[in-house]
């Protein structure tokens, strides 16, 4: 008896709560969301919990939203998923028909937010999330959720591009990736985009998500030897990638990975050998982009930094992001209603820390990815959408021949 | 032919590491009949030591071995003494469910300790490694199998020559026999879980620098290990030796020959193999 007491204590515990926002008797709207706290992805489920926490406190410091005439403060709802899809929707679910929030913000990772917008759309409730880019989400004909990482199968655009541009021009490339949501849409859009540029895929090879050991993979690249490797996975198997590809001496003229390579502990874990890692970046903190909320983006990365210790990146700002949009869809509703919400969210233009926030008819937005590569454990950009903007260090000399 | 000459190199060493992992695995449940669940929670925790004394006090993870051995040895040591002990002579059940929430609470106090970043060792070799015959081996997956094969014998040694390897044993037989002979079982179990703790300690250490590590490593190393013991055979510790090279072996051809999605499939596909046809394991004995 005793036990079952323990037990159900310490799951609601596991599960818990947090909650930000304004005192008691303020009218508020309450923000719901089922984030990775703890679990495999919490690294990066973090950046979410924070970037909304920073965005509701800041929004209702500047007098919150306005509906109508009456200024609303925006409360947050967040559960800890532990990293697994089914409590994330057990968690949504919860949040509308217990909790009754008033809207919905994303959890992170594709594969949840695969997962998690079937909640929203069922029960009719718009969500906004930063952390899936996958184009299955956005392909199901859904009318209530939005997202803000640019679309997954044209991850690797401006990165065909570039290579198009080198001296010398690659001919080959090996294409690798996971097999979850994400990375299988990345692989998809990328592989027509290399075919139609002219180069020769060696490879095309898709391994299990989590996989810890990539020797015989690199091995067979070290023996078909591309110009080119393209990495589509997430942080741990980047970060296996390269030490496993330096520990058998292979280093191609170029690679790539969609995730990690702008992430400051991925550069920490690696040290030097995470120079000449190129990736990409839909976010870069510069003061080009203003916001009505935080200045500009670098002025907001230095508060982040100051107020949580580590510095953001894109998931960060793309979290800030989703918030804002609320904001501005509340107020241009003139309501709190769902599916005016909902209505006014497609309708929304405007220019945040993030860029131009604007969703595309399936409620995707549209931004380009800047190429950014390694350099000295700083992040470089590149190439973005005008061409070169920096020099690219091409090709890769050996692991052995490196300054 | 070098390809495949590669993928078997790469899969020898890689059965190294995997076998250095199961050690302290299937001494505990060879020994004590205790299926350790937190087992990756400590080499996870192993991992961890080596880290902090990289990074803080810049002690070389090799030096560092004894230091994380002995450190997870306390841990052991103290966690079978003072709470495994209650359970000893209970069913199996009750084992697997405390040694779960061993698990559960050291993963989350690592998280909450150490955060949920990406670690990893880096030492300055890490990343070296030398060419035999057209093969390029990795310098620390090397040094990770002659340490797996070391370790491996000094603990047969200590299990067949010396006296505490027979009290072991002793208890393990026959609890009643060596108790009249003077055997003191709850220090000899708190021993030798201490000592699989501290194998998995070792296995931590090294595995903190051929990968990247965080507090959530622990279940698929202990789903790992479990796998190897099976396939391996609890009689002897050069049970696991096989079943480390085998899985390895095995991963890396499949890998190579029929595809990287396929690892898990094969790995655990063989395991119900052995299950079927061989239960006691490729080198035990049937009962």
């Amino acid at each position: 008896m005793l036990l079952r007491h323990i037990a159900t204590a310490s799951t609601l515990l596991i599960m818990g709560a947090s909650v930000a926002g304004p005192a008691l008797g303020e009218p508020s709207i309450t923000l719901g969301a089922s984030v990775q706290e703890t679990g495999p992805t919490a690294n990066t489920g973090r950046y979410y919990r924070d970037g909304y926490e920073f965005a509701v406190q800041r929004i209702n410091e500047r007098g919150g939203v306005r509906v109508g005439t009456t200024p609303y403060k925006l409360a947050l709802k967040i559960y800890d998923n532990q990293s697994e899809v089914n409590l994330s929707v057990r968690q949504y679910t919860q949040l509308l028909t217990q909790d009754k929030v008033d809207l919905l913000l994303g959890p992170f990772a594709s594969d949840f937010a695969l997962a998690d917008s079937s909640v929203a759309e069922k029960y009719e409730v718009p969500m906004i999330e930063g952390g899936g880019a996958s184009d299955q989400i956005f392909s199901r004909g859904y009318r209530y959720i939005f997202g803000t990482l640019p679309v997954a199968s044209r991850y690797f655009e401006s990165t065909v591009q570039a290579l198009g541009k080198l001296d010398p021009v690659p001919k080959t490339v090996s294409l690798l990736f996971a097999d979850d949501a994400f990375d299988v849409a990345v692989a998809k859009g990328t592989r027509e985009r290399l075919q139609a540029a002219g180069l020769t895929i060696l490879q095309d090879e898709r391994y299990s998500s989590n996989t810890t050991d990539f020797t015989s993979l690199i091995s067979q690249l070290k023996a078909s030897a591309p110009d080119v490797v393209l990495v589509a996975g997430h942080e741990t198997e980047a970060l296996n990638f390269i030490r496993q590809a330096k520990s058998l001496a292979f280093s191609p003229k170029f690679y790539a990975f969609t995730v990690g390579v702008p992430t400051a502990d991925f550069r920490r874990a690696l040290g030097n050998d995470a120079n000449y890692a190129f990736g990409m970046t839909s976010w870069l903190p510069s003061p080009q982009w203003k916001d009505d909320y935080f200045t500009n983006a670098e002025v907001f990365a230095a508060d982040y930094r100051k107020k949580y210790g580590y510095d953001p990146d894109y998931h960060a700002a793309s979290a800030v992001a989703d918030v804002e949009a609320f904001a501005k869809a509340i107020e241009a509703a003139g309501s709190v209603d769902p599916k005016k919400v909902r209505d006014a969210i497609a309708q929304v233009d405007f220019e945040s820390l993030y860029g131009r926030i604007q969703f595309n008819p399936a409620g995707q937005i549209n931004l380009p990815q800047t190429v950014i590569q390694v350099d000295g454990g700083n992040v470089v950009p590149i190439y973005g959408q005008k061409g070169f903007l920096a020099k690219p260090h091409y090709p890769m000399p050996a692991w052995d021949k490196r300054p | 032919m070098s390809l495949l000459l590669q993928v078997t190199a790469n899969g020898i060493l890689l059965g190294g590491l995997y076998a250095l992992m199961a050690l302290g695995l299937g001494l505990v449940w060879g020994v004590l009949n205790i299926v350790n669940l937190a087992h990756g929670a400590f080499i996870m925790l192993g991992a961890y030591a080596a880290f902090y004394l990289y990074t803080l006090l810049q002690i070389d993870p090799f030096v560092a071995l004894p230091v994380c051995m002995l450190a997870l040895f306390c841990l052991g040591f103290l966690l079978q003494r003072y709470v495994l002990n209650l359970i000893v002579r209970a069913p199996m059940f009750n084992t697997l469910l405390i040694t779960f929430g061993f698990d559960v609470v050291l993963t989350y106090l690592a998280q909450i300790a150490f955060s949920a970043d990406f670690r990893a060792v880096n030492p300055v070799y890490a990343g070296a490694n030398f060419a035999v015959a057209g093969v390029t081996l990795p310098l620390v997956r090397v040094l990770a199998f002659g340490a797996a094969l070391l370790l491996t014998t000094a603990l047969w040694l200590l299990l067949a020559r010396t006296r505490l390897g027979r009290a072991i044993r002793a208890c393990a037989q026959n609890l009643l026999a060596a108790r009249l002979y003077g055997v003191q079982p709850r220090t000899i179990y708190a021993l030798t879980f201490g000592l699989g703790a501290a194998l998995a300690g070792a296995a931590g250490d090294l595995y903190g620098v051929v990968s990247q590590f965080n507090p959530y490593i622990g279940n698929s190393l202990t789903a790992k290990s479990f796998a190897i013991c099976v396939i391996g055979g609890l009689d002897s510790p050069v049970g696991v030796i096989i079943g480390g090279l085998f899985l390895g072996l095995l991963e890396s051809l499949t890998a190579l020959y029929v595809g990287p999605t396929y690892t898990d499939v094969a790995s655990f596909g063989v395991l119900v193999l052995i299950l079927i046809v061989r239960p006691t394991g490729l080198l035990g004995r049937t009962a």
